[in-house]
C-alpha cells in the first residue's frame, strides 16, 4: 500500500501573529517567525504511519508513507519531520524565496493540482490522506479539490479510519448532526481522507528514528520544474483565484469593569441600557 | 549502650551535634536516661517547627484592634475593598462567618504546613496608601506581614501570630515597556503570568519563570531573589532588578533608580538606567529580604528580546554519570542558546502521571516511562529525565546545533532515548510535565520538602543516601524520595512523600531533616538554594553564618526597621526572650 501525506510548513499555532499595518494584504509577518507543521498535517503524517503499522501486524503487502510539501527551501525540515515520525521518504516542491506559502501565493486550487500531478507520477497510491484545513488560510479545499480532480471518493473531517482487508477505507466523519460512517472504496483512484482533531494524538519523534530520518531520501524538484514535468501552467498554478483584500489584527478586547456589589451591577446595567 | 554522636560539617560547634539515623533504630532499646538526652540534645536543635497560635505580644509587637480598624478606615480610599477583617467593629458587633473564611485563605500558606492568626488583611491601592499603613503600625508597635501571592515554600508570609496582613494583590499595574532598552516597570503586586504576556506583547522575554507563575507576584519573587528554570541563561533577580520603589518601616517611599513624576504619581520614562555606579546600590538589600526591611512596590526589569528560535528536548539516560555527560556536551555542543536544563527522577515522574494535571502530556510521559522496563532493582539503576531547552535568535543556527547536540549524545550512548519537540505545543506538554512535579508530589501524600544546593557531581548521591537511610530506618512508613532540580545551576529540590498519607509526622519530620541536612552539610551544600528562610530555615541561619556576618545583618535590620515591625520573627533568628 502507498499512502501519500501532503504537509504544509505553517506558523506555529501557539505564536501571536503580527500584522504590518503599512504591508497591506501582505501584512502578516511570516520572517523570523516560529515555524512548524501544519497541526492537522501532524494527526494526518501519524495516521499513516499507525495504517502502516496495523498493516505491518497483519502481515500485510509492506507501506511506503510518502510525504510532500509545497513550499520554500525550510520545507525540508517539516518532511524530515513526517519522517522522524515514520514516514519512509519524502517529496518536496521547492518554491523561490519570495513565493509565499500561505494563502497569499498559493492557494488549494493551485496546490490542488500540483498533489494530482504527484499522484498520477508516483503511480500505486491507495490513499492520500491530508489535515482538514491549514491554520494559517483555514480553507479546508484542498482535499476536497483534490478529490474532485481525481475523481477520488473522499470522506473529510474523519474521527476514525480503519483500513479493511479488501482494501477499502472505513471512515467515521464528525458532523453537527452526529457522528456518518462511510466507506471508500478506491479502484482506479486513491482514496481522499482529511483529517479532524480527534482522530489521534501525534507521536513526539524519538532519538532513533530522528537519527535514521537523516538517512531516508528526500527528493527535491523546484515547482518550475515540476509544473513543466506535468504539463501544467506556472501562472495557472500560481495565480491565485481569491485575492486577499485586507488583512487586520482584531481589535484589542476591552477589560471588564469589576464592580463591588450587587447594586453596582445593576446600575451599570441600566446606564448601558441592558436592562429596563 | 551508647549512643553515636555525630560530628557533621560546620554544625560541629559546642553541643549542637547531629545525630546519624542509624542509632535511632535502638534508641527504642536504650534507658530512660539516654533517651531524655537524647530528647534534650533534639530540643536544642532549632529545626523544630514553632507554631505561635497565641496572642501575647512578644519584643513590643502588637496585633491590630478595633481602634486601628477605624483610622485605617479613614485613610484608605476604599475602605470595602481594602479591608478584611473579622474584628469587631461599629460597623459589626461580633466577626461573622463570613470575614473568618474571607481571612483563611491569607492566613495559611501553600504547603498547608503554617497558619497565622491575622485578624486583618489590608489590600492598599496605591504606595501612598502603603506609607500611610506602615507609619501608622510603626508609630504604634504593630506587627506587618507583606503578602503577594503566597505561594512561598517557608511560611514566609504567614503570620507567627495576629500581625497585620498587608498584601499587594491590588497593585497590580503594568506601566510600560522601553522598546530601546528593554526595561519593564509595573506595580509589586503583578502576577508574573501577566509579565510574560505582556512582555511577548511587545517583543520581550520576561527572564524570570517559575512553576507558580500563574499566582505569585513580582513583589513578592523580588522579595525571596526567587530563582526558577531560567536562573541558568539569565542570572538571578540580582542582576535582572534594574529599580524598585520600597516603602520602609516608618512610611517613607524610596526610590531606587527610578524616578518619579510627582503629579501623575507614575514612572518617568527612562529614568531607570541599565548601568547607574552612584552610591551603595540599596536595592540589593530588598532583593531577598523577604520583606522585613520595607515593603517593594513598584520594579523595573530589564528584559532580553524575545527568541524567535526555541527548541525543547526530553533525554532519557540510564545513569548519572551520564546525566553529567549530557551536562557537559550541552554547554560545549549548544553553547549560549542553551537555556535551561532540568532533571527529573523516576520517583517523581511515577507521581506525575498517578496524579498529573489534564491529558496533556500524558501521551509523551507514557512513553517516557515506557524507555525503561520496570526492572528495577536498586536506585541507581532507575532511568533519569532530563528536559534541555534552547533559546535563540535564528532557528537555522539552532536547529543545526541542536542536531549535532543530539547526534553527538545518540552516537556515543550517553543517552537511552530522546523526544524533540516538534512545535510550541510538544514543548509546552514537555514542560507541563516539569511544572506538574510540584503539584503531582503534594497531590500524593504528605510532602517533607527540602530544596538545597550541593555540587553537581553529588546531586543523586544526597537523594540515595537519604533514601538508603529512611528505608533501614523506618520501615513502616515506606517514604518516597523524589528528586528534580535545576541540574545546571546545582540545585536540587528533594521531596519526600508518603504515599497515602497525609499528616505530618513530627518524628519522621525530624528523622528526615536530619538525615537531609547531615547528607547536605557532609558536602558543604547550602540548605536552601532559592525557597529562602521565612519561619522554617531561620533559626537555622545562627549555625551556618559567621558570627560577623550574623551580627552585621541584625544591626542592618535594626537600623532600617527599629521598632521591629517588619515580618517578626522571620528570615533571622528569632529573638529569644
Amino acid at each position: 500500500m502507498r499512502i501519500l501525506v501532503p504537509v504544509k510548513r505553517v506558523i506555529d499555532y501557539a505564536i501571536k501573529i503580527r500584522v504590518d499595518p503599512t504591508k497591506g494584504a501582505q501584512g502578516v509577518q511570516l520572517a523570523n517567525v516560529k515555524m512548524s507543521m501544519n497541526p492537522f498535517c501532524e494527526i494526518a503524517v501519524e495516521e499513516a504511519i499507525r495504517l502502516k503499522e496495523a498493516g505491518g501486524k497483519a502481515k500485510m503487502k509492506d507501506t511506503e508513507v510518502v510525504a510532500v510539501s509545497i513550499g520554500p527551501k525550510q520545507c525540508s525540515e517539516t518532511i524530515r519531520t513526517a519522517l522522524a515520525m515514520g514516514a519512509d521518504r519524502g517529496i518536496h516542491i521547492e518554491t523561490k524565496g519570495d513565493v509565499r506559502g500561505d494563502y497569499i501565493d498559493m492557494q488549494p486550487w493551485g496546490i490542488a493540482n500540483l498533489l494530482k500531478g504527484v499522484v498520477e507520477k508516483e503511480d500505486g497510491v491507495d490513499l492520500v490522506i491530508l489535515g482538514k484545513q491549514s491554520i494559517d488560510s483555514d480553507c479546508g479545499q484542498t482535499g476536497p479539490l483534490l478529490a474532485g480532480f481525481l475523481n477520488a471518493p473522499q470522506a473529510t473531517f474523519a474521527a476514525k479510519v480503519d483500513r479493511d482487508d479488501d482494501g477499502s477505507f472505513t471512515v467515521e466523519r464528525e458532523t453537527d448532526a452526529g457522528t456518518e460512517t462511510i466507506k471508500l472504496n478506491p479502484t482506479s483512484s486513491p482514496a481522499v481522507i482529511t483529517c479532524d482533531l480527534r482522530l489521534n494524538t501525534p507521536r513526539y519523534p524519538t532519538m532513533p528514528n530522528i537519527m535514521k530520518a537523516k538517512k531516508k531520501p528526500v527528493q527535491t524538484i523546484s515547482l518550475e520544474d515540476m509544473v513543466k514535468e506535468l504539463g501544467l501552467n506556472l501562472d495557472d498554478v500560481l495565480a491565485p483565484k481569491n485575492e486577499v483584500v485586507e488583512v487586520y489584527e482584531p481589535p484589542p478586547r476591552k477589560e471588564g469593569e469589576m464592580v463591588e456589589s450587587v447594586e453596582e451591577l445593576l446600575g451599570k446595567l441600566k446606564e448601558k441600557r441592558l436592562v429596563a | 549502650m551508647l549512643q553515636k554522636f555525630h560530628q557533621a560539617g560546620r554544625l560541629a560547634k559546642g553541643n549542637r551535634l547531629i545525630n546519624e539515623v542509624g542509632p535511632w533504630s535502638c534508641r527504642r532499646s536504650s534507658s530512660l536516661l539516654q533517651l531524655q538526652m537524647h530528647q534534650k540534645m533534639m530540643a536544642n536543635c532549632h529545626w523544630q517547627h514553632n507554631r505561635h497560635h497565641s496572642q501575647n505580644s512578644t519584643n513590643g509587637i502588637r496585633g491590630p484592634t478595633s481602634t486601628d480598624l477605624a483610622y485605617f478606615r479613614s485613610v484608605l480610599s476604599r475602605p470595602d475593598r481594602s479591608i478584611l477583617t473579622n474584628l469587631s467593629s461599629s460597623q459589626r458587633a461580633t466577626p461573622d462567618e463570613e470575614s473568618q473564611n474571607k481571612l483563611a485563605r491569607y492566613n495559611q500558606d501553600w504547603t498547608s504546613q503554617y497558619h497565622g492568626d491575622s485578624t486583618l488583611v489590608l489590600r492598599p491601592q496605591g504606595t501612598s496608601e502603603v506609607s500611610h499603613i506602615l507609619r501608622y503600625c510603626h508609630d504604634n508597635f504593630i506587627g506587618v506581614v507583606p503578602q503577594g501571592g503566597n505561594t512561598g515554600l517557608c511560611g514566609g508570609a504567614t503570620p507567627l501570630r495576629d500581625e497585620i496582613i498587608l498584601s499587594l494583590e491590588d497593585m497590580k499595574t503594568i506601566y510600560n515597556i522601553d522598546m530601546h532598552s528593554g526595561i519593564l516597570t509595573c506595580d509589586a503586586g503583578s502576577i508574573l503570568q501577566n509579565l510574560h504576556e505582556y512582555a511577548n506583547d511587545h517583543g520581550y522575554l520576561f527572564p524570570l519563570d517559575i512553576g507558580a507563575k500563574g499566582t505569585c507576584q513580582i513583589g513578592g519573587n523580588v522579595s525571596t531573589n526567587a530563582g526558577g528554570q531560567y536562573f541558568f541563561r539569565f542570572g538571578g533577580l540580582h542582576g535582572t532588578v534594574m529599580g524598585l520603589e520600597v516603602v520602609l518601616p516608618d512610611g517613607s517611599v524610596m526610590h531606587l533608580n527610578m524616578e518619579i513624576d510627582k503629579d501623575s504619581g507614575t514612572i518617568k520614562q527612562g529614568s531607570t538606567h541599565r548601568k547607574d555606579n552612584t552610591g551603595y546600590d540599596l536595592k540589593h538589600l530588598f532583593i531577598g529580604a523577604e520583606g522585613t526591611l520595607g515593603i517593594v512596590t513598584k520594579v523595573a526589569m530589564a528584559c532580553p528580546a524575545l527568541p524567535t528560535s526555541k527548541n525543547a528536548t526530553i533525554l532519557v539516560c540510564d545513569s548519572y554519570t551520564n546525566v553529567l555527560k549530557v551536562l557537559q556536551t550541552a554547554k560545549d555542543e549548544l553553547g549560549e542558546i542553551l537555556s535551561a536544563m532540568e532533571l527529573m527522577d523516576y520517583n517523581t515522574l511515577q507521581l506525575v502521571q498517578e496524579h498529573g494535571f489534564g491529558d496533556s502530556g500524558s501521551r509523551l510521559l507514557k512513553d517516557m516511562l515506557q524507555s525503561d522496563p520496570t526492572t528495577q532493582h536498586s536506585e541507581v539503576d532507575r532511568p533519569l529525565f532530563l528536559l534541555v531547552e534552547t533559546q535563540g535568535s535564528n532557528s537555522d543556527h539552532d536547529a543545526s546545533k541542536m542536531d549535532s547536540f543530539l547526534t553527538h549524545l545518540f552516537e556515543r550512548d550517553i543517552i537511552n532515548n530522546g523526544f524533540l519537540a516538534q512545535d510550541n505545543k510538544q514543548m509546552a506538554e514537555m514542560w507541563n510535565i516539569r511544572e506538574s512535579c510540584n503539584p503531582s508530589v503534594a497531590r500524593a501524600g504528605c510532602v517533607y520538602k527540602f530544596d538545597v544546593s550541593i555540587p553537581i557531581e553529588d546531586y543523586m548521591d544526597v537523594a540515595w543516601e537519604v533514601e538508603r537511610k529512611l528505608l533501614t530506618a523506618r520501615n513502616s512508613f515506606h517514604p518516597t524520595v523524589c528528586v528534580w532540580g535545576h541540574i545546571a545551576d546545582g540545585n536540587a529540590h528533594i521531596n519526600i512523600v508518603t504515599p497515602g498519607k497525609f499528616g505530618k509526622d513530627s518524628v519522621l519530620t525530624k528523622d528526615i531533616e536530619a538525615t537531609v541536612y547531615e547528607s547536605v552539610m557532609r558536602r558543604n551544600g547550602s540548605i536552601s538554594a532559592e525557597h529562602g528562610l521565612g519561619q522554617s530555615k531561620n533559626d537555622y541561619l545562627s549555625h551556618i553564618k559567621e558570627k560577623s556576618v550574623l551580627d552585621m545583618m541584625t544591626k542592618m535590620k535594626a537600623l532600617f526597621d527599629p521598632h521591629g515591625i517588619m515580618n517578626p520573627g522571620k528570615f533571622l533568628p528569632r529573638k529569644k526572650i
